[in-house]
């Protein structure tokens, strides 16, 4: 079996110089998928009839229906009418870029927030009531503990959505994005050398999730010191104690400004 | 022409066309599934196994038919196969380019894709059949093929029965992107409708429809079926 | 009692229902500074939920609560049912109340430091500083200074519960209300949450003990208040109630109570 480097090496850079309209189509659909997330959700909770509809028909539409499908209605269906073709908004919308954005943030927003839901559902009733007992408002609530712990219960799920979405943008090469897939299929399509293009191709997508789901896995691990093993908070020489006055050795100020660190 | 002309099923209308594209999509579908419990339950069987190099092999399906775009595999497979197809024909004397039948194309890329999912159901169906059952099993001298017909493959099935649910909605989604091989699906046809008489919207949002109803529908014979079977165990429970 | 000390916390006429179980039938408490007040009674009776409608956990279906002479604003709303009338009153009033759970309710992603830390943080807006100062002093006091780095799921659940204790007085409060503070706990952890209970009560603090500890109820606390079917059916000194002078009722209660534990 005789491998052409030269062909493997013209290739892989011809599909490398393509990954940062890959990057750039992954991050902007995740932010703007993952705030339109956080809206679903509080529509999916909200004890208003129609909200709580509206973003159930939302989810079920978006995840029930073909992410490509989703794609074609939002860069050929749009189009079709004046009104949009009219619109400000169309010098953005008419761009295949923009429109592969616009419908993989869609689709993952209605993912997340089934995700996101999850999560705020296995939050322990107990510790809400306990901050509200101390006169924390609702809004402190949530900022400081529902959305903490959601966090930390949702995130396993997210890391296979977040795979999921980059193995989506493969989907805007088929609106004449040109990211790493559309570039292999036009160069499949010339040379005819399956194959090889597959593997590059391959490769590079198998490397970005391999660094996506580290990065994420490295993130939990940050945010889960309270599921870790007992011996990694051991406890530190015990000072004299009293009941009354207390002489207690000082600490250094930063560790409490700063406490997620790993101590001793 | 209006929407109903267009949707019906008159002399140009695509309502005929469509619907039996839906009928290929489950087609498909199906046959896509079939080719992942094959591979799936292969690779759940290598993951399990004792030795270190099977489970290595297994770990790396996984890995690969996850973490590889759907597009690329069915790429690879269409024109890969089609290189391969034509060399070989060339080979027995033919002449010109030789395609893969999209079908199986499409059967063979969704199957394997949908059988690295499915091994992941199988094999954590098997870890929760409880190890007590099959120890009694044994204790009673049952030989080992009836132990896997009576009281490992019936607990497996209710255990996987969710996972495979959302399998097959997972493959249903993935089928759309057979399109690309010219098959006449659900997507393709769409395509190809909304092409011909400039109707972009109109056809994306019944092809879209039609898939969301395809879902749906799934969506409850499974839940019916997990009831059913889920059933019978509690019954048996119940009766203790 | 001193019946010249004011009056800490009151609670007039305390009704609530779950749906068609009518669970508090009017119960009335007056809780004068310094009164360590146990509320006994079968499971059932209601001594849980009247403790929930104080700080208005649960919302009263009627009846009013005051603490310190204000009176938390209800309002009826467009159902007929009483809701609170101020957010932010009940928010105040709540930061006022130390409230210990049954099931401790520490929160599971911050340290036992910054469980103490928060409340006087983010709702007193204390500085940080200061209520880290005063949180080594709590945590001393409980017994648990050298823990204070550590995750509430490294505790065994006795430690939870003192470190709960430590939250709630680390908000200053005026009245503490424990929700069957050992109910949940192994009985050899149960004493070393009592004992920190004993040394507040000895502090004089004006504390609501829902329990099931007779001991504490008859030895430390100095009102006991029995609870049947959602009405108060005895109320007075310890001595009163357990030597026999009250509700016939409350005996069973005891002896049940008393064979059930073998104590």
């Amino acid at each position: 079996m005789n491998i052409d480097f030269e062909f493997l090496g013209d290739t892989l850079s011809k599909l490398l110089a393509a990954v940062p309209t890959t990057l750039g189509l992954f991050f902007a659909s995740l932010i703007v998928g993952g705030m339109l997330s956080l809206v679903i959700v509080a529509m999916r909770v909200s004890p208003n009839w129609a909200l709580n509809r509206f973003a159930r028909g939302y989810i079920l539409v978006f995840r029930g229906s073909p992410l490509l499908i989703q794609m074609f209605l939002v860069y050929y269906g749009l189009g079709q009418f004046p009104a949009v073709r009219e619109s400000f908004l169309w010098p953005l919308l008419r761009v295949p870029y923009v429109c592969a954005i616009v419908s993989l943030a869609l689709c993952t927003a209605g993912y997340t927030a089934e995700i996101i839901r999850g999560g705020l559902q296995s939050v322990p009733h107990g510790q809400i009531e306990a901050a509200l007992a101390c006169g924390m408002s609702r809004w402190t609530v949530l900022r400081r503990i529902i959305a903490p712990i959601t966090l930390r219960y949702a995130l396993p799920a997210y890391s296979t959505e977040a795979v999921l979405l980059v193995k989506s943008t493969a989907l805007a090469s088929l609106v004449t994005v040109w990211d790493v897939t559309g570039v292999a299929q036009q160069i499949i399509q010339r040379t005819y050398r399956t194959m090889e293009v597959f593997i590059c191709a391959a490769a590079i997508y198998l490397v970005l999730n391999f660094i996506i789901v580290r990065a994420l896995g490295m993130l939990e691990k940050k945010l889960s010191p309270h599921l870790r093993d007992r011996n990694a908070t051991a406890p530190k020489k015990r000072p004299q104690a009293t009941l009354k006055a207390v002489t207690v050795p000082r600490q250094p100020a930063h560790r409490f400004l700063n406490p997620r660190e790993k101590t001793s | 022409m209006s929407l109903v002309q267009l949707l019906g099923f008159g002399e140009q209308g695509w309502g005929a066309t469509l619907l039996l594209a839906l009928l290929m999509t489950v087609v498909l579908t199906i046959a896509a599934l079939a080719v992942g419990a094959v591979f799936g339950a292969m690779v759940a069987a290598a993951k399990l196994s004792r030795s270190r190099t099977l489970r290595i092999i297994g770990d790396a399906y996984t890995t690969l038919f996850r973490g590889i775009p759907e597009l690329l595999i069915i790429y690879l497979f269409y024109f890969g196969g089609s290189s391969v197809m034509t060399a070989v024909g060339h080979f027995f004397g033919a002449d010109g380019f030789i395609g893969v039948p999209p079908f199986v194309v499409g059967a063979l890329a969704i199957g394997l894709i949908s059988g690295s999912y499915q091994a992941e159901v199988y094999r954590s169906a098997v870890l929760a059949v409880s190890r007590g059952e099959i120890e009694a099993a044994r204790a009673i001298g049952m030989p080992t093929a009836t132990l896997w017909r009576r009281v490992l493959i019936p607990q497996v099935i209710r255990f996987a029965l969710p996972g495979i649910g959302n399998v097959w909605q997972l493959s249903l989604k993935d089928s759309a992107l057979i399109a690309v091989t010219g098959l006449a699906e659900l997507m393709r046809t769409s395509q190809v409708a909304a092409g011909s008489t400039h109707q972009y919207f109109t056809f994306y949002m019944v092809g879209g429809a039609l898939y969301l109803i395809l879902t749906s529908l799934s969506n409850r014979v499974f839940e019916r079926a997990e009831t059913r079977i889920g059933r019978s165990f509690r019954g048996t429970l119940a009766r203790h | 009692m001193n019946p010249s000390s004011s009056i800490a916390l009151s609670a007039t006429n305390i009704h609530k229902s779950f749906g068609d179980a009518h669970v508090l039938k009017g119960i009335s408490l007056d809780a004068h500074e310094g009164d360590v007040i146990s509320i006994l009674g079968a499971s059932g009776s209601g001594k849980s939920t009247f403790l929930r409608c104080i700080n208005m956990l649960e919302t009263p279906d009627d009846g009013e609560v005051k603490l310190a002479g204000e009176a938390i604003e209800m309002k009826r709303g467009r159902d007929g049912r009483l809701h609170p009338g101020n957010r932010k009153q009940v928010d105040r009033i709540r930061s006022q109340l130390g409230m210990v759970f049954q099931s401790f309710n520490l929160w599971s992603h911050m340290t036992v430091m910054q469980n103490v830390i928060e409340g006087p943080l983010r709702v007193q807006k204390r500085t940080r500083a200061e209520c880290v100062e005063e949180a080594e002093q709590l945590l001393t006091k409980v017994g648990l200074y050298e823990k204070r780095d550590a995750y509430p799921a490294h505790l065994s659940g006795g430690q939870q519960q003192r470190v709960a204790i430590a939250r709630a007085l680390a908000m200053h409060p005026k009245v503490m209300l424990f929700d069957e503070p050992t109910s949940a706990l192994d009985p050899e952890l149960v004493g070393e949450v009592l004992r920190v209970m004993r040394a507040l009560a000895e502090e004089g603090r004006t504390m609501l003990v829902v329990t099931h500890e007779m001991g504490f109820a008859r030895h430390v606390s100095n009102r006991v208040m029995f609870l049947h079917h959602g009405q108060v059916d005895a109320e007075g000194a310890p001595d009163d109630l357990f030597n026999g002078r009250c509700s016939e009722r409350f005996q069973q209660f005891v002896s049940s109570h008393h064979s059930r534990t073998a104590n």
